[in-house]
C-alpha cells in the first residue's frame, strides 16, 4: 500500500543535518504556448528554498476531466498533491466540500487588492478566501479587421449585425474558404460558457434572483434556437458541434473565418510571426441581442489553491505567492499567453508595447460577467451540458431542452438552496 | 469431417482466402501499429498510407515522458496478484464443490453463477465508499481484491467442472495407500487439473489486465494507476497525440496478445469449458 | 452420517469459506448496499446524506434522459448481439473447413478479443477520424464525422463492439461444429441434400443450443458494457450513445449524486437479472417439454 511517495515530506526540523528533500506536488493543466515559464519559475523557487523540490504534474487536456480527477482524488482523501491549479468555477465547490486550505488569515489585508475584483470574488466563499487568482480570462469577439475594413463595417454591436456582416463578406469573398462565425459547441464546459454569454446578450440569465434555473425559459429557448440557427444557416460550420477552443482558434488562424469567439490566449497565437492572419485580427466586445442589454464576455481563468491536508502549508503558500507574483505574471503573459490577474500589469508600458491590446482587454475584463459563483455550479453545468448539446446539435427542440434541463436540475438540487452564493 | 475432400490445390486456395479475410479483420490493430511508427508530421495526412520512414519517436515519448511505464508495472503486479488470489481461493472452492459433501451445494453453485452476472456499474458506488472507508484508495490491494472477487465465480465454476471430469479412482487409490486428503489433493489431483488451472489463470489475468471501471474509480495517482486508465487519461497538448497514443496502445496490448498467442490452447479450452458446460 | 462424512463436510466448508467470504464481502454486500443507496439522496462532497424513499426511482420514471439511455442500451444490445451471432456463425463455418494455418487463423481472430476495451476504443477513435481515419479513406475520402454526428455515433460504436466480441461467438460455434459427427453429413449427402439444405437442417439445429448460450452471454455483457462507450464517445454527441451504464457513472462521479446514480445501477442490475431469469425459464420449459 503506497501513497504517492512524492508527498512524503521529509522532516525539515533537523537543523544542521542534511535535510531530506521536501517535495511539493503541483497539479496543473498543460500550459499552452511555446515559452512555458513554469519550469523556470519552479527552478527559481527551488533555488530560494534549498532542500525543497517542486514536482509539477500536468493533467489531461479537458477541464472537465481535470475536475473529475480532482474530485475523485480529493473526495477519497490523501490525494497526493499540495498545490492545485483550479478553474475559477471549481473554487466554491471545493471550498464548500472542505478540500481547500483557508487562506483568509494567511494573506495580508491589502495583498489581494492588486487583483481584479471579480477574480477575488470568485476566490471567496462564505466570506473567506480560498485561493489566489493566477490567470485571467474573458470571452472576446475576434474579427478579421482587414475584411471588415474592406467592406466598410465596424465591429458588430448586435448578433443580427454580425450575421449580416458575415454573410455579406462570405458572399463577397466567394471562392475563398471562409466560415462566418466560429464558437465552441462541443458538449463540455465551453458550450456552457457560450450559452451563458448568449443568455446575457439577450437580457436573461441562467439563475434568477431567487435562484430559480432559467427564470425566463422562453427567452432561453430563443437563445438556443439562435445558436442552432447559426449552424443551420451555414453561418457557422457543421463541425461547430464538436468544436472546442483550440479547434476554432486554429481554423480562424488559418484565415478560414470572419468572426471567432474565444479567450485572450488566442490573440498571442494569432499574432505569432508565422501566423497567416498576423496583423489582421481585431478584438472587440461580444455583441448583444437586444437593445438595452450589454454584450458581456464570461470571465474565467484559474486560481491557485492549497490542499487543506497538506503537510507543508507555509511552503505551499510561498509557492503560490511566487507563482502569482508580478514577476511571474509578467513571464506568463510573455511566454505562455496567460493573462495576468494583476490589474496594474495591463497598463505597464513594457508589456503594452509587446501586447498592444492589453488595455482594451483589461476594460473588457472589467465589463465581463462571472459564471454563477455557487458550489452547485458544476452540478448545474454537467447536467445542463447534454441538454444544451442536444439543442445545438438539433436532436431536441430548444424549448424541450430547456424544460428537460429545468426538470433535471430541480431534482438534483432539491435539497440545496440553489442560488446560494456566499 | 468434411464431406467431399476437395483437391489439395483448392483447399490451399480456400485456406489462404480465409487467412486473408481474417488478416483484414485484424487490420484495425495493424493500422494502430503502423500509426505508432509513423512520423508525427505524416499522421494527419491520408494518403499516403505508409510512412516514408519508420520512427521510434512515439515509443520514446511514451517510455520516457509519460506515465505508461509505471502503469504497465502496476497492471502487471495487479494482474499477477489477482490471478494468484483468485486461483488460490477458486481451486479450494472448486475442489470442495466437486468432491466434498457440502451442504446446499446446488444452491451455492447457483448463487455463484448468479454472482457472475453482477453488473460492475451497480457495485462500483458501494465499493468506492468501502475502499475509501478502509483507506484503500489508490492501492494495489483495492484492485486485487475487487478484480479477484469478480473473477472468482467463473474460476470456481471452471475448476469445479474440470475436477469433476477427472475420475475419482486415482484419488481413492492414493487414499487407500494411506495418503491424507491434502496429500491426495496436492500430488494426485493438482497435476491432473493443471491444464484447467492454466486456463482459469489465463482468463483471470486477461480480465484483470483489461479491467477499466474499478481501476478508473479506485486509483488516483500513478502509484496504482493501471494501463487502461493511463491510456484513457493520456494527456494531450493542443490536439490529441495520435502517434503517442498508438504507441501506448501497442505497449498496453502486448502482454494480452503474447499470452493469447502463446497459450492459445488453454485460452480456447477455458472459454469453451465455461460455455459448453451448461 | 458417518464420522468420515462429517469430517469431509467440515473440510468442504473450510475450503469453501474463503472464496464465499470474498464473494459475500465484495459482491453480495455491495449489491445490497447499492439498493440501500438508491433510496437515499447522497452527495458526499456536500455532506448530504438522507433517506429519500423512492424519490430517485420516481424521478427516473419520468426522466427523458433515462428512457433515452434505456432505449440506446436496448438498441445497442440487440443489434450488437444479432450481428455478432450472424458473423460468428459465418466465421466459424469458414474456420471449420480450415486445413492449413488453423492456428494462425485462430490467432488473428482472437487478437480482437484479447485487446483491452480501452485500447480498442482509442483504436477506433483514430480509425473514425474525419480527416485522417482509415475508415473514411476506405470509403472514398468523404469526411464522415463518425463520432460527432448524432446519426453515425451509435452505429460506429456498435461496429467497434461487434469487432471486439464476435470472435468469442465464433469460437464457441467453431468448437461445437468440431463436435458434429461426420456420419450425419455423409448420410445427408447420400440422401442427395444440397449444401443449403444441409446447413439449414443439420448444422443450424446443432448450433442452436450453443448460439443461445453465446447470445445469452453476449446479451448480459452488452447490457453491462461500459468501457468502450465511455472512452470512445463519453455518451456523446448529445447523448446519442449514452447507455444506462454511462448515465449511471456520470451521475455517480461527475455530479456526485451517489444515491441517484445507484438507482440507475440497480435498474441495470434488474435488467440483467431479468434476461438471465428469462433464459433459465425458457430453458426449463424446453427441458420439460422434451
Amino acid at each position: 500500500m503506497c501513497l504517492l511517495a512524492v508527498a512524503a515530506g521529509g522532516c525539515a526540523d533537523h537543523r544542521g543535518a542534511p535535510a531530506p528533500v521536501t517535495t511539493l506536488v503541483f497539479k496543473h493543466a498543460h500550459i499552452l504556448g511555446s515559452g512555458n515559464p513554469l519550469p523556470r519559475l519552479i527552478a527559481e523557487f527551488e533555488a530560494r528554498h534549498p532542500g525543497v523540490k517542486v514536482k509539477g504534474e500536468a493533467l489531461p487536456w479537458s477541464t472537465d476531466e481535470q475536475r473529475q480527477f480532482f474530485v475523485i482524488n480529493l473526495e477519497g482523501g490523501n490525494p497526493g498533491f499540495d498545490v492545485m491549479m483550479l478553474d475559477v468555477i471549481w473554487v466554491p465547490e471545493f471550498a464548500r466540500a472542505g478540500w481547500l486550505l483557508d487562506l483568509t488569515s494567511k494573506v495580508a489585508p491589502g495583498e489581494l487588492h492588486a487583483f481584479f475584483p471579480s477574480a477575488v470574488d470568485a476566490a471567496t466563499f462564505g466570506g473567506r478566501v480560498w485561493a489566489v487568482p493566477w490567470n485571467m480570462n474573458v470571452g472576446l469577439l475576434y474579427y478579421r479587421a482587414d475584411l471588415l475594413a474592406k467592406y466598410g463595417f465596424a465591429p458588430p454591436a448586435t448578433y443580427d449585425e454580425l450575421v449580416a456582416q458575415a454573410e455579406r463578406i462570405r458572399a463577397g469573398e466567394a471562392g475563398a474558404r471562409l466560415d462566418g462565425f466560429l464558437w465552441q459547441g462541443k458538449q463540455y464546459e465551453g458550450l456552457m460558457v457560450n450559452v451563458l454569454e448568449g443568455l446575457w446578450a439577450d437580457g436573461t440569465a441562467l439563475l434568477g434572483p431567487d435562484g430559480a434555473v432559467f427564470p425566463d425559459p422562453a427567452r432561453a429557448a430563443d437563445v438556443l434556437r439562435f445558436m442552432r440557427g447559426l449552424i443551420e444557416r451555414g453561418v457557422s460550420p457543421p463541425w461547430t458541434t464538436a468544436a472546442d477552443e483550440e479547434l476554432t482558434r486554429r481554423a480562424f488562424g488559418r484565415g478560414e473565418a470572419v468572426f471567432l469567439r474565444n479567450w485572450p490566449y488566442a490573440l498571442d497565437l494569432l499574432e505569432a510571426p508565422d501566423s497567416p492572419v498576423r496583423g489582421k485580427v481585431g478584438v472587440a466586445a461580444l455583441p448583444r441581442h437586444q437593445d438595452g442589454t450589454r454584450g458581456a464576455g464570461s470571465t474565467g481563468g484559474s486560481h491557485l489553491a492549497i490542499y487543506r491536508g497538506t503537510q507543508h502549508p507555509e511552503l505551499a503558500l510561498d509557492l503560490v505567492r511566487a507563482l502569482t507574483s508580478e514577476e511571474a505574471q509578467r513571464m506568463m503573459i510573455s511566454g505562455a499567453a496567460l493573462y495576468p490577474t494583476r490589474v496594474a500589469l495591463y497598463h505597464a508600458p513594457d508589456l503594452v508595447r509587446t501586447h498592444p491590446a492589453l488595455p482594451a482587454i483589461a476594460a473588457l475584463t472589467l465589463a465581463g460577467r462571472p459564471r454563477p459563483v455557487t458550489p452547485y455550479y458544476l452540478t448545474m453545468s454537467t447536467l445542463l451540458q447534454p441538454e444544451l448539446s442536444a439543442a445545438v446539435v438539433g436532436v431536441k427542440s430548444p424549448a424541450r431542452a430547456v424544460a428537460d434541463a429545468r426538470r433535471a436540475l430541480g431534482f438534483a438540487l432539491r435539497d440545496a438552496t440553489a442560488g446560494q452564493t456566499r | 469431417m468434411s464431406r467431399r475432400a476437395p483437391r489439395r490445390g483448392r483447399q490451399w486456395a480456400r485456406d489462404l482466402a480465409v487467412l486473408l479475410a481474417l488478416g483484414l479483420y485484424a487490420v484495425p490493430y495493424f493500422w494502430q501499429v503502423l500509426t505508432s511508427i509513423k512520423p508525427e508530421a505524416e499522421l494527419l495526412v491520408l494518403p499516403p498510407l505508409l510512412p516514408s520512414h519508420m520512427t521510434w519517436e512515439h515509443y520514446q515519448a511514451v517510455l520516457r515522458q509519460s506515465l505508461i511505464p509505471r502503469a504497465l508495472g502496476n497492471s502487471l503486479g495487479v494482474a499477477c496478484l489477482t490471478t494468484v488470489l483468485a486461483l488460490s481461493l477458486g481451486v479450494l472452492a472448486g475442489y470442495a464443490l466437486a468432491r466434498l459433501p457440502v451442504p446446499g451445494k446446488g444452491l451455492i453453485l447457483l448463487g455463484i453463477v448468479a454472482g457472475s452476472a453482477f453488473p460492475q456499474i451497480a457495485t462500483v458506488s458501494p465499493l468506492y465508499l468501502l475502499m475509501r472507508g478502509l483507506g484503500l484508495r489508490d492501492t494495489w490491494t483495492a484492485l486485487v481484491v475487487a478484480n479477484a472477487s469478480f473473477a472468482l465465480p467463473l474460476v470456481i465454476w471452471l475448476l469445479a467442472g474440470f475436477i469433476r471430469e477427472i475420475p475419482e479412482d486415482l484419488e481413492q487409490a492414493a487414499a487407500l495407500d494411506g495418503a491424507s486428503r491434502a496429500q491426495v489433493f496436492r500430488y494426485v489431483l493438482l497435476p491432473l487439473v493443471a491444464p484447467g488451472v492454466a486456463s482459469s489463470a489465463l482468463l483471470t489475468f486477461l480480465f484483470s489486465w483489461n479491467e477499466f471501471l474499478f481501476a478508473y474509480t479506485f486509483t488516483a495517482t500513478e502509484a496504482s494507476r493501471t494501463v487502461p486508465v493511463a491510456l484513457a487519461l493520456f494527456p494531450g497538448i493542443f490536439e490529441v497525440p495520435w502517434g503517442d497514443i498508438a504507441a501506448a496502445s501497442i505497449l498496453a496490448s502486448l502482454p494480452p496478445i503474447l499470452l493469447v498467442a502463446g497459450l492459445q490452447r488453454y485460452l480456447i479450452r477455458g472459454l469453451l469449458a465455461g460455455a459448453l458446460r451448461e | 452420517m458417518t464420522a468420515r462424512e462429517r469430517a469431509a463436510r467440515r473440510v468442504g466448508v473450510l475450503y469453501l469459506a474463503p472464496a464465499l467470504t470474498a464473494l459475500l464481502v465484495v459482491t453480495v454486500y455491495p449489491g445490497l448496499w447499492v439498493l440501500w443507496l438508491s433510496f437515499q439522496q447522497r452527495v458526499p462532497i456536500f455532506g448530504i446524506d438522507r433517506f429519500d424513499g423512492i424519490a430517485n426511482y420516481a424521478f427516473l420514471f419520468s426522466d427523458p434522459r433515462f428512457w433515452s439511455a434505456l432505449r440506446i442500451t436496448l438498441v445497442f444490445t440487440l443489434v450488437s448481439v444479432a450481428l455478432e451471432v450472424v458473423l460468428g456463425v459465418a466465421v466459424a463455418l469458414g474456420l471449420w473447413r480450415q486445413r492449413f494455418g488453423r492456428r494462425l487463423a485462430l490467432g488473428l481472430l482472437l487478437l480482437a478479443w484479447a485487446l483491452p476495451a480501452v485500447v480498442t476504443a482509442k483504436m477506433f477513435e483514430w480509425l473514425y477520424h474525419p480527416a485522417a481515419g482509415l475508415v473514411n479513406f476506405v470509403l472514398g475520402g468523404h469526411p464522415f464525422n463518425w463520432l460527432g454526428d448524432p446519426a453515425l455515433a451509435l452505429p460506429g460504436l456498435i461496429a467497434a463492439d461487434v469487432w471486439r466480441t464476435m470472435p468469442f461467438v465464433a469460437l464457441l460455434c467453431y468448437a461445437r461444429l468440431l463436435g458434429i459427427p461426420a456420419e450425419m453429413y455423409e448420410a445427408a449427402e447420400v440422401d442427395g441434400a444440397g449444401r443449403a439444405a444441409i446447413f439449414r437442417l443439420i448444422t443450424l439445429p446443432m448450433l442452436r443450443r450453443i448460439l443461445l448460450i453465446a447470445a445469452l452471454f453476449r446479451t448480459l455483457d452488452s447490457l453491462r458494457a461500459f468501457d468502450l462507450m465511455f472512452v470512445l464517445t463519453r455518451g456523446g454527441p448529445a447523448g446519442t450513445t449514452e447507455t444506462l451504464t454511462v448515465y449511471a457513472y456520470r451521475s455517480l462521479f461527475q455530479t456526485l449524486q451517489l444515491g441517484f446514480g445507484s438507482a440507475i445501477g440497480v435498474v441495470v442490475f434488474a435488467l440483467v437479472m431479468l434476461v438471465a431469469w428469462a433464459y433459465l425459464f425458457a430453458q426449463r420449459r424446453e427441458e420439460a417439454a422434451s
